[in-house]
C-alpha cells in the first residue's frame, strides 16, 4: 500500500510541480485580491455549479455533472478513510466514527452518493454514445475517465456490499470492523445500496464474498491512483485546477481588461514584445486557462462566428494554444530563470547577452500563422457570449485581443479593410474619415448647447461618431436630445472636440491608436471637469467607464436606456404604452455582458409596447452577437453565413413587428439584416431612444 | 535601383473650407499627406521589397514636416529630405519642379515617382514639368508598373481611349494614379522606430542654388483669391394627396423655377 501510494504521489507530485512552474515562468498577473469575493465566486460557480445547473438549456448534461462533482466531494472524504483504514484498523477521520450521529449520517450520506453517481456515469454514457450532442468531440479519454469513474463507485459499493455480506451473512469470520452503535443501529441499516449490491453477490458463498472484498479494495485504490495521475494530462484537468481557475476569475470587469501598454518605452519595439505573439506573453492565468478547458464545447455553441460557419473554434483554439505551452514546458521555464538574471543596474552588454539568449528559447512558432490561423483570429466579435457560458470561468476574449495586438502593433498584419477606418480614426477622429469639423451637424438647429459655449452643465451627452455621423444613428441622437429637453435635463455635447473613444482601435489589437483617442479625449473631458456622461452607445459607455480610468479618466457614465429609466422614474418624462404590434428587444453585447444592464431597456420597452416584450431565444446574457463587434463593423465578413441575417432571422421567426436595440452598430447590422431577408417594411428596427421619443405624453 | 518619391503635405479635403477675405481660414484646418503621393511612396515600398531598390523622399515646404516623412517611413521610406525655405511661400508647380531638379541631381535616381497630382491644386503639373526640365522620358497617370531590368520598367497608364502600355528606359519620371495600389496604413512598429530616425532639412542654399534660381521671386503663376464653393440648396419635399402635390409642383415650375 505504502509502495502504491508513494509512487502514484510521486509521479502525480512530479506532474503538478512542472504544471506549476510552468504556469509561474508565464507573465505575472494580479488576481490575490478581494479574496472574500473570490471565495465566494468559488461558491456561486463552482461549488455552486451555476452555469451547469442554471442553463435551461443545458439542465440535464449540468445536473449530471453537477452531482458527479458533488459526488466527488463527498466521496474525498470516503477516500481518505479508505487510506486511513490501510495503515490503521477501524480508521475514520475526526467526528465521523460510530460514536457519532454526523458518522452514520456521512456513511448513508456517501451510500446514497455512489449510487447517484453511478446512475449520472451511466446517464453521461449513454448520452456521449447515443444522443451524441453537437458541442461535445467524443474523445477516448471522455470515455475512459467516465469508465474510470464508474469503477471507482462499483468497487466501493462492492467492498460495502461485500462487507455486509460477510458480516451479517458469514458471521464475520475475520471480525471487520462495523459502526454498531446501539443508539444508530448497524452501519447497514444506513446503507441500502450498498446492501443491494452486497444481495447480487452473496449467492457466490464467504469464500467469493471475501475474494471480492480484498480485490475490490485494491481495484478502487488504484483506478483512483492511477486517475489521479491521469487528471492532469488532459481535459479532467480541471478536475484539479477549475476550482482555482474560478477563484483567480476577474471581479470588477467581466474578464480581464486590455493592458495599457506602454508604447513610449523604446525597447518594447526592438524587442517585439507587445501583444501576444508567441506562447510565452501569456500570462499565468492565461496558462490556467489553458489548463482547464474542460472541452465541454459549450463556448463555441453560443459564438456567433462559429454558428455562423467562419473558422474560430474556441475549443480548438483553446486546444492549439495548450498543446504550444505545453510543448514550450522546458524552453519556458529556462526562459523565465534567464529573465530573473536581468541586471538591474542597466549593465546594457549583459543585458543584451541575456535577452539574446531569452530570445533564443522563445518558439519557433508565431502563434498567429503558425498556431492559430489568421482568419480565426480575426473572426471574433468580441461578444463574450463565450466566457459568459464558460462553466470554469475562462476568458477567451482578452487573449484574442492580445493575439491582435501583436499582430497589429508587431507584425503589422491586419485585415485591408481596417486601414480605411483606422486612417478616418488618425486623420479626423472617427472610423468614417468624415472631417472632424463636420461632427456636431446633426445638433444643428436642435437647441443643443455645446461645452465650449457652456461647460456648467449637469451632464455631457458623448454623441459617439455614429450617432455623429451616420444618417441612421442621428436620427438617434436626435431623439434622444428631444428626451432630454422634454425632462429639461442641462446637458451639453463637446461637438467638434469629441473624437471616437477608441474602442474599436483597442479590439482590433491598435493599441496605439486607442491611446492617441483616449488621451485627446481625456484631456478635453477634463479641461470641462466633465463628471457625469450619458451616452447612446455601449462601445463609448464600456470604453469611457472602464478603460479611461486607465488613463486619468474618471467619470460616471450611464447608457441612455439606464438614464431614460430613470427618467421615467421620476416622472420626468410619462410613456404611453401606444407602440402596437409584437415588439422584441436585441441585447447588445457591450451593454448586457460588458455591463449588465439588461432590466432598464426591458421596463422601458414594457412601458411603451401595447403588447408587452416577445423575448427572443436568445437574448440578456446568452443574447446574440449583431457582429459589429471587435471592429467588426470596419471588416468584410466574406466566411460562413453573415451574423447579422442570423440574428435577423431569429427575430423574423418571432413575428414581431418591431425590433428595439440600444446600440447604433447593432442599429446598422440588424436593419440592414432585415433589408437582406427583404423584412424591412414588415418589421421595424429601431433604437429605444427614438421609441420613446414617439411613445412620451 | 535608386527612386526618388515625392510628398506633399495638403490640407484635409474632407474637411470644409472657410474663405474669409479671399483667403483661406487656417483655423481648424488640419493637414495630411497627399492621397496620391501616397500611392507613390507604396510603389516605391513594393519596389524596395520586391526589387531591393533604395528609397528616398522629397517633400517640399509645409513648415514642420516631421510627422509626414516619419509617416512614410512607417511605410517602408528609408530616407528623408525636406526642402524649406522662406521663399518658397508662393511656390507653383514649376517652382516645385526646379527645386526637385536640384534635388534629383544631388543623388543619382534611377526613377522619380510622383503622385499625378495633389489634392490641394489639383495642378497635376510638377511631375511633367520636372520630367521636361530633367530632359527625361516621362509617363503619367500610371496604373501598374512592373520592372523589366536594372534599366528598363513597363508601365500601364490610363490614357483617353483605354489602359497604354509603355516600355521606359530608365531615368525616367513617372506619376502614379490611385488606382495603382492600396496604400499601407504606417506599421506601428515602424512609427516608432522611425521616431529615431534621421530627416534631411534642407533650404534652397544647403540645395545648392537660390530662389532666384528656382524662380522663387517671380511665381509664374500665383494665386489671387480663393471663393467658397456654392453649397447646393436643399430640396423641398412634397406630401399628402398625389393631385394637388402634382398642381403645386406644376406651379411652383412654371411660376417660380420658371422651366416650364
Amino acid at each position: 500500500m505504502s509502495l502504491l501510494l508513494i509512487i502514484a504521489l510521486v509521479v502525480f507530485g512530479r506532474t503538478m510541480y512542472t504544471r506549476i512552474r510552468l504556469l509561474m515562468a508565464l507573465e505575472p498577473a494580479d488576481r490575490f485580491d478581494q479574496i472574500t469575493r473570490r471565495l465566494k465566486s468559488v461558491a456561486v460557480f463552482a461549488l455552486g455549479q451555476k452555469r451547469l445547473v442554471g442553463r435551461k438549456k443545458e439542465r440535464l448534461s449540468g445536473v449530471m455533472h453537477a452531482f458527479i462533482f458533488w459526488g466527488f466531494c463527498v466521496l474525498l472524504i470516503r477516500s481518505l478513510n479508505i487510506y486511513g483504514e490501510a495503515f490503521v484498523r477501524g480508521f475514520h477521520l475526526p467526528l465521523l466514527g460510530d460514536h457519532s450521529l454526523l458518522g452514520y449520517l456521512y456513511v448513508f450520506l456517501k451510500d446514497i452518493v455512489e449510487g447517484i453517481v453511478l446512475l449520472m456515469v451511466i446517464l453521461a454514457l449513454y448520452r456521449r454514445a447515443v444522443i451524441k450532442p453537437k458541442r461535445l468531440h467524443n474523445s477516448w479519454e471522455a470515455y475512459l475517465v467516465l469508465g474510470l469513474i464508474g469503477v471507482l463507485m462499483i468497487s466501493d459499493l462492492l467492498v460495502d456490499g461485500a462487507r455486509y455480506n460477510l458480516i451479517s451473512l458469514y458471521n464475520n469470520p475475520g471480525h471487520l470492523d462495523f459502526f454498531n452503535n446501539p443508539r444508530f443501529g448497524s452501519e447497514f441499516n444506513w446503507t441500502p445500496i450498498s446492501v443491494l449490491a452486497g444481495k447480487l453477490i452473496s449467492p457466490l458463498g464467504a469464500g467469493a464474498n471475501r475474494v471480492i472484498m480484498t480485490m475490490m479494495f485494491w481495484l478502487h485504490i488504484i483506478t483512483q491512483l492511477t486517475f489521479l495521475n491521469i487528471l492532469p494530462l488532459g481535459k479532467h484537468f480541471h478536475v484539479i485546477t477549475a476550482l482555482p481557475n474560478v477563484f483567480f476569475k476577474s471581479l470588477d470587469y467581466p474578464h480581464e481588461k486590455t493592458k495599457l501598454l506602454d508604447l513610449e518605452d523604446e525597447s518594447v519595439w526592438e524587442d517585439e514584445s507587445l501583444g501576444i505573439n508567441h506562447i510565452h506573453q501569456l500570462n499565468w492565468k492565461q496558462g490556467l486557462d489553458l489548463y482547464t478547458c474542460t472541452e465541454c464545447g459549450r463556448c463555441k455553441e453560443v459564438c456567433p462566428t462559429y454558428t455562423t460557419d467562419k473558422p474560430l473554434n474556441l475549443f480548438d483554439f483553446n486546444m492549439q494554444l495548450k498543446e504550444e505551452l505545453l510543448e514550450n514546458t522546458d524552453n519556458l521555464i529556462k526562459r523565465a530563470a534567464l529573465a530573473n538574471t536581468l541586471p538591474s543596474d542597466g549593465d546594457a552588454e549583459n543585458t543584451e547577452k541575456i535577452k539574446a539568449e531569452m530570445a533564443g528559447l522563445n518558439s519557433q512558432k508565431q502563434l498567429v500563422g503558425d498556431v492559430i490561423a489568421e482568419d480565426t483570429l480575426w473572426a471574433c466579435t468580441t461578444c463574450r457570449a463565450c466566457e459568459e457560458v464558460c462553466p470554469v470561468t475562462i476568458e477567451h476574449v482578452p487573449r484574442i485581443v492580445g493575439m491582435r495586438q501583436g499582430q497589429t502593433l508587431m507584425a503589422g498584419v491586419y485585415p485591408d479593410e481596417l486601414n480605411v477606418a483606422l486612417k478616418g480614426l488618425e486623420r479626423n477622429g472617427n472610423p468614417w474619415g468624415i472631417g472632424y469639423d463636420k461632427r456636431a451637424d446633426w445638433a444643428e438647429g436642435l437647441g443643443v448647447k455645446m461645452m465650449a459655449d457652456d461647460a456648467d452643465v449637469d451632464y455631457l451627452l458623448w454623441v459617439g461618431c455614429a450617432g455623429s455621423f451616420d444618417d441612421r444613428a442621428k436620427k438617434v441622437s436626435t431623439s434622444l436630445v428631444k428626451i432630454l429637453q422634454k425632462a429639461e435635463v442641462d446637458f451639453a455635447i463637446l461637438g467638434v472636440e469629441e473624437k471616437c473613444t477608441g474602442d474599436f482601435a483597442r479590439r482590433v489589437g491598435n493599441e496605439m491608436m486607442y491611446q492617441m483617442m483616449a488621451q485627446e479625449n481625456i484631456e478635453t473631458l477634463n479641461s470641462y471637469q466633465v463628471k457625469k456622461i450619458i451616452t447612446a452607445c455601449p462601445h463609448c459607455l464600456n470604453t469611457l467607464k472602464h478603460e479611461y480610468p486607465q488613463m486619468g479618466g474618471n467619470y460616471e457614465v450611464v447608457h441612455h436606456t439606464e438614464f431614460i429609466y430613470q427618467l421615467v422614474k421620476t416622472g420626468k418624462i410619462t410613456l404611453n404604452s401606444s407602440l402596437g404590434g409584437a415588439l422584441t428587444y436585441h441585447d447588445p453585447c457591450y451593454l448586457g455582458r460588458y455591463n449588465a444592464v439588461y432590466d432598464q431597456p426591458r421596463s422601458i420597452l414594457q412601458s411603451i409596447s401595447k403588447n408587452g416584450l416577445t423575448e427572443l431565444d436568445r437574448h440578456g446574457p446568452e443574447s446574440f452577437c449583431c457582429g459589429a463587434g471587435g471592429g467588426r463593423m470596419w471588416m468584410e465578413e466574406t466566411i460562413g453565413k453573415r451574423i447579422n441575417e442570423e440574428r435577423a432571422g431569429e427575430i423574423v421567426s418571432k413575428q414581431v413587428a418591431n425590433v428595439a436595440v440600444g446600440c447604433p452598430f447593432c442599429l446598422t447590422m440588424i436593419e440592414d439584416g432585415m433589408k437582406e431577408l427583404g423584412k424591412e417594411e414588415d418589421i421595424k428596427t429601431q433604437d429605444i431612444a427614438e421609441l420613446v421619443a414617439q411613445n412620451m405624453a | 535601383m535608386k527612386i526618388l518619391t515625392t510628398v506633399k503635405k495638403v490640407v484635409d479635403v474632407e474637411l470644409n473650407m472657410h474663405v474669409k477675405d479671399g483667403a483661406l481660414v487656417e483655423d481648424g484646418m488640419q493637414y495630411v499627406t497627399n492621397a496620391w503621393d501616397e500611392n507613390a511612396v507604396e510603389t516605391a515600398s513594393q519596389l524596395k521589397e520586391n526589387n531591393g531598390a533604395e528609397t528616398t523622399l522629397v517633400s517640399i515646404g509645409g513648415g514642420d514636416n516631421t510627422d509626414i516623412i516619419r509617416r512614410c517611413y512607417a511605410m517602408g521610406i528609408e530616407n528623408g529630405i525636406h526642402v524649406d525655405d522662406p521663399a518658397l511661400e508662393k511656390a507653383d508647380s514649376s517652382i516645385y519642379a526646379k527645386v526637385l531638379q536640384k534635388v534629383y541631381e544631388a543623388g543619382d535616381y534611377d526613377l522619380v515617382i510622383t503622385g499625378k497630382q495633389a489634392q490641394d491644386t489639383d495642378s497635376g503639373q510638377t511631375g511633367i514639368i520636372l520630367a521636361e526640365y530633367l530632359g527625361l522620358p516621362c509617363v503619367s497617370n500610371v496604373i501598374a508598373l512592373e520592372v523589366i531590368d536594372d534599366q528598363h520598367i513597363k508601365v500601364s497608364r490610363s490614357g483617353d481611349t483605354g489602359t497604354e502600355i509603355v516600355e521606359l528606359t530608365l531615368p525616367a519620371v513617372i506619376s502614379v494614379d490611385v488606382s495603382i495600389n492600396e496604400p499601407r496604413l504606417p506599421q506601428m512598429r515602424g512609427i516608432m522606430m522611425a521616431k529615431k530616425k534621421k530627416i534631411t532639412e534642407m533650404d534652397l542654399a544647403a540645395l545648392g542654388t537660390s530662389a532666384d534660381e528656382v524662380g522663387a521671386d517671380a511665381p509664374k503663376s500665383e494665386i489671387i483669391e480663393f471663393m467658397a464653393s456654392q453649397s447646393r440648396q436643399a430640396g423641398q419635399k412634397f406630401e399628402g394627396d398625389a393631385a394637388e402635390i402634382t398642381a403645386k409642383v406644376v406651379d411652383l415650375l412654371a411660376n417660380e423655377a420658371k422651366v416650364i
